[in-house]
């Protein structure tokens, strides 16, 4: 079994944190620069997401909803005064605030630490990951394209080991209105619908794309202007580029 | 999707008590509501949630710590972090009543781990050996008028057509958060065993549960 394979197998085991501590960092490691695990993990998160509805459901203490959004909110009940201690135990009390404000303090900017570095961590791994495609590329291909007095090109690093293509579209207009960019595969079996690209006439457009699931073995792709909301499966607008890999 | 969008093959058990209610269901429109009112700071759609979620949340987290008052912290926690951080919740991703089962499941297993740690694992493995039916079976004889009652019929039938070896491992992996060697500790197998065990059982759960994915509560 080979590295990747391993985290394949072990992907639901991840969602459902199953995996011993270790196993479990290793995972993260790994999602930092595998699109492909970071993808079907969210798919298995969203397939489980209501899992947890097979716990039996626990009564509320009463007055633990009222204590739940007072927490939450971080407001808190005024003190009858009689209640209110002199001196030493005021001061008590005001440590025993502080401390509690303190720790929850810290965990919130836990929270949002934790929150920001896994965002971090998913674009550094976007970032490596495509610059991966493009070092370890087994064939580059180019087109060039002109529309009017703009020139600009398509450019398509294949990746053969991961299935995967960077796709490069760059010095193109952006479309007229009621049309879109279309990029489709081209396969053994005819063209397969890929996605839209995003031209504006400004910088260029970096797609990942993984190999479609149908259609047979891909040979190469085309670039296509056509008419916004279209649902049909073959191009019926204007080529822009093809490419033979 | 109805107010009443029961799937067909739900496979859940009959529970008119929780169908065409529209006051006791959570609706995409009345969550998508709930999101845009708790980032609009609006209290009262926190305390709509609390009222709504937390006895299934309390239910996750109790499962695990087996523990009401570390329960209630970790349900503290979880509303904490949605009132907060709202804008973390991706519409697009997910929902937002599974995304705070998975917080609170998540801190859940984070205080469980942590707890392990601190060399208590001994008690709690026996707490929780004393418990077993706290997960199968509603603690309250009118749980069935609880916004969500469906959706946990739902879960609990596909858990039961598992077989009965895979149930085990997917009660203590899932529902009382045990990691795969504690498991292979405490039933005496092989951890490939429950390695398979528990792939088979997920990949099960994953296609009957298919049909609540985007249910309403």
């Amino acid at each position: 079994m080979t590295t990747h394979e391993w985290f394949i197998e072990h992907r639901t085991a991840f969602v459902a944190r199953t995996l011993e501590p270790d196993e479990e960092r290793s995972f993260h490691e790994h999602l930092a620069g595998c699109a492909e695990c970071r993808a079907e993990l969210e798919r298995i998160e969203r397939e489980l997401a209501w899992l947890p509805m097979g716990a039996a459901p626990v009564r509320p203490r009463p007055g633990l909803t009222r204590a739940l959004v007072d927490g939450a909110i971080g407001t808190r009940r005024r003190s009858p005064g009689w209640l209110i201690p002199a001196g030493l135990a005021a001061a008590l009390l005001i440590a025993v605030g502080s401390w509690s404000w303190a720790r929850r303090t810290v965990e919130l900017a836990r929270a949002d630490f934790d929150q920001q570095r896994t965002r971090l961590l998913q674009e550094l791994a976007m970032v490596r990951d495509t610059l991966g495609i493009i070092r370890t590329a087994d064939k580059v291909r180019h087109a060039s394209i002109t529309m009017g007095e703009r020139h600009g090109g398509l450019v398509i690093f294949a990746d053969d080991r991961t299935h995967r293509w960077n796709v490069v579209v760059y010095g193109l207009p952006a479309p007229e209105p009621g049309e879109v960019c279309q990029f489709w595969f081209i396969t053994g079996t005819g063209m397969v619908k890929s996605v839209e690209v995003k031209t504006d006439g400004g910088g260029p457009a970096f797609l990942t794309l993984p190999m479609p699931a149908t259609g047979g073995t891909v040979m190469g792709a085309a670039l296509t202007m056509e008419p916004a909301g279209s649902t049909t499966d073959t191009p019926q607008g204007t080529e822009l580029a093809h490419l033979m890999m | 999707m109805t107010e009443s969008g029961a799937p067909a093959a739900s496979g859940g058990g009959s529970t008119p008590a929780g169908r065409g209610s529209a006051e006791r269901v959570l609706t995409l429109e009345r969550e998508a509501s709930l999101q845009e009112r708790l980032l609009a700071r609006d209290e009262r759609a926190l305390v709509e949630l609390v009222e709504l979620v937390t006895p299934w949340l309390l239910g996750v987290a109790q499962g695990m710590l087996s523990d009401r008052d570390e329960a209630e912290e970790v349900v503290q926690e979880a509303f904490t972090i949605v009132w907060r951080r709202a804008d973390l919740f991706d519409r697009e991703s997910g929902r937002l009543v599974p995304w705070l089962l998975r917080i609170t499941r998540n801190r859940a297993i984070d205080r469980l781990r942590a707890r392990r740690r601190r060399s208590l694992k001994t008690t709690c493995f026996e707490t929780h050996a004393a418990g077993e039916a706290g997960w199968t079976q509603a603690i309250e004889p009118n749980e069935a008028a609880l916004p969500g009652w469906q959706v946990h019929e739902t879960v609990h039938s596909a858990l039961r057509e598992l077989p009965e070896d895979q149930l085990l491992v997917v009660r203590l992996a899932y529902f009382e958060g045990l990691t795969h060697s504690e498991i292979a500790g405490r039933l005496g197998i092989p951890l490939g065993t429950v390695k398979t065990r528990l792939r088979l059982a997920f990949d099960k759960l994953r296609g009957r549960l298919a049909s609540i994915r985007d249910w309403v509560t």
